[in-house]
């Protein structure tokens, strides 16, 4: 740990060393968002082992680990160490780099590091002071343990992919794995608690995590309707679609627009922004009719009044619907596609979303940035993805104290 | 209604947070940045307007009566919390917000951008003589640029951030895409502000500073949607929503399965384990339904693993194979195929309602991950159960206490914390800053 300094600091968790055996996205998340706030993220893999992200999608059909779009994007501002675990000196070695570390992050299934004799018993051996967080499908106890779990597992036992949907349709569930996202922020949340409550006790601690109770925190009210109501979730009229029954509110949906599969949406949450929406959509005299004529009667009226706003929209494109309505001061949006928000959307290009650096492989990494400013530790893209291995020589040589001479017999044996 | 307790916040130690005191002004976009340090042991003072925050107003309601103490909606977000009901457009309130963060450690907030300034509330005014103060702003497009005062909803963020486009059906015809439920585009947004906030608060460990943290939730979800940036970055192309699934920018074979008594199962990864391929053919033949699964030619595509299958280019034979799997999951109960291809090792997942959870022996009995958090208002001796913690700690606990009611805490706050007298609070009653 850093002593205390007035100098400005490079980045929030400026000192603080992660050692990650994370794969895939949920643990890599995690780790990627330690980076970019400074911390000395170290991505152990090895040639028989690497993240199998690395073979997602490689630009150019290349066998090269090196060139997976969204490899790059969860692993900037990382370093990559190749190290076997598996041998003896591996091992040692290991144990070492724990001893100079504040957290260790891990996303296998529950008994992998018990296995390799590194569970967080041993951990705390080599270092007392540790941060274990484990992040498993189904957490390091119970019954279930040993269960499997994708991020597309931890949605739909969680309650997340019943949610997403059209009531009386099979369930839309979540286009990705959102649950590795937010599995790997739970990770994130709880490292940094953790390192707080570290300042203050001296004490480390291992953080248990499990994806699909990580999901089941974010159901909103679903578990309090049951308990008090007895009211399920799964009843006829849910999910909602892109309705909002509980806020009793409409128009609240999705309208289609010019275009091919092209869709708008519209949320009016006020009397006043009512008035403003029929200002702006031209004042037809449907707007008058009494059973629009309140929140209460638009909300029960809904299905009339979703058709006749799609008479509206189906003349403009997403983004005039959004920007007519916006500029009348009503919530509205368009259904942005990939290109739209990679090379439209202004308000990401003024916010510099989209960051490059330059990368050996791919010529230039373009990444997503973090989406906040800080005022005294800004986000940096310090260095793109790694290649696989990339630092290893400095790692062993500046932090590990392995000699020029021991650096060459860890590569011929495979160690590195 | 209701009678008001003016409880004091039970005494809670060991949390991760314990010792930060966290101002938060904030609605639906932010309340659960709070609610997750609250949970953690921070100390969370919640500032409502007079009569209570919005949020309050949403349903459901504890046995459908609409009332502000008794939102689900609030109480699922809001707990651990203090409620401070102040006017503070009027001086006098702005003069409490000052008082408070001059010697708190964190304010959140998710006002308009803009606003908090012109009621002399910005970061520049409140760090005045507390430079250890952090002060997250969650907006939803940002402090600056085109978008900055444009109006946002939950729906809005989601359809902006492009997790929309992802989600949804593609084989309904004409269906839009499907916002899911829950609030999620605040939810992202609220993680992200959480998180640069725990950062500043390690970081001023070592610096001794606070900071000023913008967050956008336009950014935060456009951030959360794996690979459809991407794909598009290096691939140049749109990946499209498909039911059940991952986006894609080719179609893929529908993972939703139906089983005997209706249900859903999540079914994928079918070839990506010989042992588990071998030991789930060897069940639908003792049902005899394996069908010409037993033959060689399955082995070696799942021999080859998911490296192997990727490199498949015809794909009949695994069409066929999920065809024939897909059936035999359709004779069967979603309890039974679920335990039974878990045990085999595949990672194929029920699709619950979440309240299916609670009758979950891992989750209600093992883990202990529903909470029953005492609900004295309602009656002595009274709990309810919540969703518990969403990560376990083996030294700072998780460790939650119900939702304010309207104004709990307004005279305790002020007494204690500010110390304004008897007379000070008559004073602020009459002018109608508070209310009590």
């Amino acid at each position: 740990m850093p002593e205390p300094q007035t100098l400005l600091r490079k980045g929030a968790l400026e000192g603080v060393r992660v050692i990650d055996f994370s794969w895939i996205v949920a643990g890599p998340q995690c780790t990627r968002i330690l980076g970019d706030f400074g911390a000395d993220v170290i991505k152990i893999e090895n040639d028989a082992n690497m993240d199998y992200i690395r073979a997602s999608r490689p630009v150019g059909g290349s066998r090269s680990p090196n060139r997976s779009p969204l490899f790059t994007t969860l692993n900037r501002n990382k370093r990559s160490l190749t190290l076997n675990v598996m041998h003896p000196r591996g091992m040692e070695l290991i144990k070492d780099l724990i001893k100079k570390s504040d957290v260790i992050v891990e996303n296998f299934s529950s008994r992998v590091l018990e296995k390799w004799g590194l569970g967080y018993e041993e951990q705390k051996k080599i270092n007392p002071k540790i941060i274990y967080c484990s992040m498993s499908g189904f957490g390091h106890s119970g019954r279930d343990r040993d269960f499997v779990t994708w991020g597309p597992t931890a949605q739909a036992i969680s309650g997340l992919t019943y949610m997403s949907g059209l009531p009386g349709e099979e369930s839309a569930g979540w286009g990705f794995s959102y649950m590795d996202h937010t599995g790997g922020f739970y990770g994130t949340i709880a490292i940094m608690m953790a390192l707080i409550h570290r300042n203050k006790t001296g004490k480390g601690q291992h953080l248990d995590l499990s994806q699909v109770e990580s999901g089941i925190g974010l159901t909103g009210t679903a578990i309090l309707d049951y308990t008090v109501n007895n009211r399920p979730f799964r009843r006829d009229e849910m999910p909602p679609g892109n309705r909002a029954p509980e806020r009793g509110i409409a128009p609240h949906n999705t309208y289609p627009c010019k275009g091919e599969d092209r869709w708008c949406v519209i949320a009016v949450t006020s009397e006043d922004e009512w008035g403003n929406f029929v200002k702006a959509v031209g004042n037809p005299s449907w707007t008058t009719e009494e059973r629009f004529e309140s929140m209460r009667s638009r909300f029960e009226n809904q299905d009339s009044l979703d058709e006749l706003i799609a008479q509206w929209t189906i003349n403009h494109t997403p983004h005039e619907v959004f920007e007519i309505l916006q500029d009348a001061g009503v919530p509205a949006g368009a259904v942005q596609t990939p290109m739209e928000r990679a090379e439209k959307d202004p308000q990401l290009k003024h916010r510099n979303f989209i960051a490059e650096i330059p990368h050996e492989e791919l010529g230039k990494a373009k990444v997503e940035s973090i989406p906040m400013r800080m005022s005294e530790t800004p986000w940096k893209l310090e260095r793109p993805s790694p290649l696989l291995g990339e630092h290893s020589a400095e790692i062993y040589t500046e932090l590990l104290d392995v000699s020029p001479e021991e650096l060459g017999t860890l590569y011929e044996e495979g160690i590195a | 209604m209701i009678e008001q307790t003016f409880q004091t916040p039970p005494e809670r130690t060991g949390g991760a947070l314990e010792g930060i005191t966290v101002i938060e002004l904030c609605g639906a976009r932010g309340h659960f940045m709070g609610k997750l340090m609250g949970d953690m042991g921070a100390r969370v003072i919640k500032i409502e307007p007079l009569g209570g925050a919005m949020e309050r107003q949403i349903a459901p309601f504890m046995h459908d009566d609409p009332h502000p103490d008794r939102s689900l909606f609030f109480w699922a977000h809001n707990t651990s919390k203090e409620s401070l009901e102040i006017n503070i457009e009027a001086p006098e309130g702005q003069e409490v917000i000052k008082k408070l963060t001059a010697t708190a450690d964190v304010l959140l907030e998710d006002f308009e951008p803009g606003y908090l300034p012109s009621i002399g509330l910005s970061y520049e005014d409140l760090s005045y003589g507390n430079e250890r103060l952090i002060m997250t702003s969650l907006t939803a497009f940002g402090q600056d640029g085109p978008y900055r005062d444009y109006k946002s909803t939950d729906l809005v963020a989601l359809a902006m951030g492009g997790i929309m486009h992802s989600c949804g059906y593609d084989d309904l015809p004409g269906s839009p895409p499907i916002r899911p439920s829950g609030d999620h585009g605040n939810k992202i947004a609220s993680h992200y502000g959480l998180m640069g906030t725990l950062a500043a608060l390690f970081n001023r460990h070592f610096s001794g500073k606070g900071q000023y943290i913008d967050a956008s939730v336009h950014e935060a979800c456009n951030s959360t949607t794996e690979h459809a940036l991407p794909t598009y970055l290096y691939e140049g192309e749109n990946v499209f929503r498909q039911t059940g699934r991952h986006h894609s920018t080719t179609p893929t074979p529908k993972t939703l399965c139906k089983t005997a008594d209706g249900r859903y199962l999540i079914v994928f990864q079918l070839f990506n384990n010989l042992n588990s391929w071998l030991s789930l053919v060897g069940w639908m033949a003792e049902a005899g339904m394996a069908e010409d699964l037993q033959e060689e030619k399955y082995k070696d595509m799942a021999r080859g693993g998911s490296r192997g299958m990727r490199a498949a280019t015809d794909t009949t034979d695994s069409d066929h194979a999920f065809e024939v799997v897909r059936r035999f999951i359709a004779s069967q109960t979603s309890e039974d195929i679920y335990r039974g291809a878990q045990r085999l090792k595949f990672p194929w997942g029920q699709v619950r309602s979440p309240e299916e959870n609670l009758f979950d022996p891992h989750f209600a009995e093992d883990r202990q991950m529903f909470a029953d958090i005492p609900h004295p208002e309602i009656g002595e001796g009274v709990s309810i159960k919540y969703v518990g913690r969403p990560y376990r700690f083996t030294e700072s606990p998780w460790d939650a206490f119900r939702a304010p009611l309207v104004g709990e805490h307004t005279k305790s706050i002020l007494s204690n914390d500010i110390g304004y007298t008897e007379e000070d609070l008559n004073a602020l009653a009459t002018n109608g800053i508070i209310s009590y």
